[in-house]
């Protein structure tokens, strides 16, 4: 333990290439103000998984890593629907999931908000059609706003959300 | 005999069952008009899964199986609808009448029963486990999965193996690499080539880093689900750092894309440092972990899977290796000339698992040294004949099947089995001594992938 106290104390402060840093800085504070704004300085998001290949998934999960730490802004993944002000939907939107991802739509209080993540949702992943895929989403869910990509890296994340909380 | 996947295939007037098993395939015709096979189960229980797969794509039906449900259809699929068949041409479906599934489950005086999923809390695919419960005590699972099926075996049909690649490698994010190298390995029988071995070294160091990506998160975020964040931090720096790797390599960062026939320029002395600085920072957290007591109190003899049923259940992988198996499809010539090292625990349980993680990333970190080389050789292809063609990668999850019938150029049926669809079906043995609580943790130690199983 003494071991890792040590090297605590030794690095710090994760810091990335300066030119990336700054980017991500000012992206930071800016969602920071927004959420404090708008969210009374929580956003609370719920995910859904429609039939994802995990890779939107992954870099979700990747968000809370030491170099973009989103907790740190004020945006939260929370574990119920009912808590949530964002529903954030990943993957194609499955046939059998497309019950399911409805109904926790249904479970979050309004005024409530979906995100779709990923090429997925948007039928413009290289998937093609099949008895099995519902999507596009858009037409099971009402979509404020789309964040592309396949996956979208954490950064043009953050940037998606940051255009959301423009939006709205 | 280990068995390692079962599964049909639709022909002229018959539908052909191949049972595939370590040393041998078996092929057995049964008529379109009387599709009725027997069961394997009573020998081998995970041919169930198959089974009910098969009745579910083709209408095949098992006689004498004890277990009937529907695997992949859900409560609002149709009914008699077997979408794999080649007369099925439908790609939208109406939802039809709630028909409830009936899990598996234990009752007795005091006996509850709790359904999580398919959406779970955080951010994780989804999926649905019933348990039987006695208090906190967990008396039975049941793992009920298929939510993600895509239908990506009827998508392929028709299609050229160039065409079919940008689906193929994104069927499980976590296992893009070894997907595609499945496909490649595909094509070059297929086209009847060889890889060059620049080519292949290249290919392996791409496998390799994937592992080391997924090993990594899995290796911060099971101590995560025993309450130690800190973990988390660590293992989630690491794996950014590799997945950054992967996008300098690959120009992506799960590696979409990655495995070609053109080796593409490596800067081996910075990767090489890379490898270094990461060696050193496993070390460290290795000496870090193993020093927390009231870690290893959760993590040893929690979930246990005995070698006996890993065997059983025909299990593969990590899960496989952490229970005393020596089942890794990288044993072989090629591998071991650069390096591998079978991982290796015997207490099958969440330590041993996260034990041979570690090993394994270790391990991966020296082939990665073998593998670096400066070359650019291609391969042209030629063009590809008929057939049946099969293959098998050892994937960071474990042993990863795909068989491709190729006829007149294109694919006529595409199967693969990942192996969490095998590790899925012994889930349900690994928490016999166990409390709900640590349900998480036992299944964040197996890590299996949802998208792979449900296809
Ligand atoms: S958008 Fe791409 S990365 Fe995301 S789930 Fe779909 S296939 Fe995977």
């Amino acid at each position: 333990m003494i071991k890792f106290w040590n090297k605590r104390v030794k690095h710090g402060v994760l810091t990335e290439n300066i030119e990336l840093d700054r980017e991500l800085e000012k992206i930071k504070k800016e969602i920071q103000d927004s959420v404090k704004k708008k969210f009374a300085g929580s956003l609370a998001i719920r995910m859904v998984d429609s039939g994802s290949c995990n890779a939107c998934e992954a870099e979700c999960n990747a968000l809370a890593n030491p170099y973009y730490d989103l907790e740190r802004l004020g945006i939260y993944f929370v574990a119920s629907p009912r808590h949530a002000d964002v529903m954030l939907l990943s993957g194609i939107m499955t046939f059998n999931m497309t019950p399911h991802a409805k109904e926790a739509y249904e479970q979050i209080p309004a005024p409530k908000w979906v995100i779709s993540l990923g090429d997925c949702p948007a039928m413009q992943a290289p998937f093609e059609k099949t008895y099995a895929i519902n999507a596009p989403a858009e037409n099971h869910l009402p979509i404020t706003h789309h964040i592309a990509g396949c996956p979208p890296s954490p950064l043009e994340i953050m940037q998606g959300l940051l255009e959301f909380l423009r939006k709205i | 005999m280990r068995l390692i996947a079962r599964y049909a295939k639709e022909l002229q007037n018959d539908f052909e069952i191949i049972t595939v098993y370590e040393e041998t395939i078996e092929k057995e015709l049964v008529s379109k008009e009387q599709p009725k096979i027997k069961t394997l189960a009573k020998k081998y229980p995970a041919a169930i899964w198959f089974e009910r797969k098969m009745h579910d794509d083709f209408g095949i039906i098992v006689e004498d199986a004890f277990d009937k449900r529907p695997l992949v259809q859900q409560e609002r699929f149709p009914k008699d609808i077997h979408p794999l068949r080649k007369d099925f041409t439908n790609t939208q479906l109406e939802e039809t009448e709630y028909i409830p599934y009936k899990y598996e489950a234990i009752s007795g005086d005091g006996v509850f029963q709790v359904a999580v999923g398919p959406i779970h809390a955080g951010i994780i695919e989804p999926g649905h486990f019933q348990f039987s419960q006695a208090g906190e005590d967990m008396l039975h699972l049941e793992v009920r999965h298929f939510y993600k099926n895509r239908g990506i075996e009827k998508m392929l049909e028709g299609k050229t193996l160039r065409e079919a690649k940008p689906v193929i490698e994104r069927t499980s994010g976590n296992e893009s690499i070894a997907y595609q190298i499945c496909w490649r390995d595909i094509y070059l029988q297929a086209s009847q080539q060889e890889l060059p071995l620049a080519l292949k070294k290249r290919h392996a160091l791409l496998l390799e880093l994937e592992r080391v990506i997924h090993h990594l998160t899995d290796l911060g975020f099971i101590p995560n689900d025993a309450g130690f964040g800190a973990a988390l931090a660590y293992g989630s720096k690491l794996a950014e750092d590799a997945r950054r790797k992967m996008k300098e390599l690959t120009g992506h960062r799960f590696g979409f894309g990655a495995i070609d026939f053109e080796n593409h320029f490596i800067d081996t002395a910075t990767f090489s440092e890379w490898l270094h600085e990461l060696e050193e920072s496993i070390e460290f957290f290795e000496d870090w972990i193993m020093d927390i007591p009231s870690l290893w109190d959760r993590f040893d003899t929690t979930g246990i899977l005995s070698l006996k049923k890993a065997l059983k259940y025909n299990t593969v992988g990590v899960v496989a290796r952490a229970s005393g198996l020596s089942l890794d499809r990288r044993i072989n010539s090629f591998y071991l000339e650069h390096g591998f090292i079978m991982a290796s625990e015997v207490s099958g349980d969440v330590g041993a698992r996260f034990k041979v993680r570690l090993q394994e990333v270790k391990n991966s970190i020296t082939m990665m040294q073998h593998f670096l080389e400066e070359d650019t050789s291609t391969l042209e292809l030629s063009s590809i004949h008929d057939g049946s063609y099969h293959t098998f990668t050892e994937s960071s999850i474990g042993e990863l099947f795909m068989a491709i019938d190729i006829k007149d150029g294109v694919i006529e049926r595409f199967f693969v089995r990942d192996p969490s669809f095998m590790n899925w079906q012994a889930l349900h043995l690994m928490m016999r001594s166990d409390i709900i609580a640590d349900f998480p943790l036992i299944n964040k130690s197996c890590d299996l992938s949802y998208a792979g199983n449900d296809l």
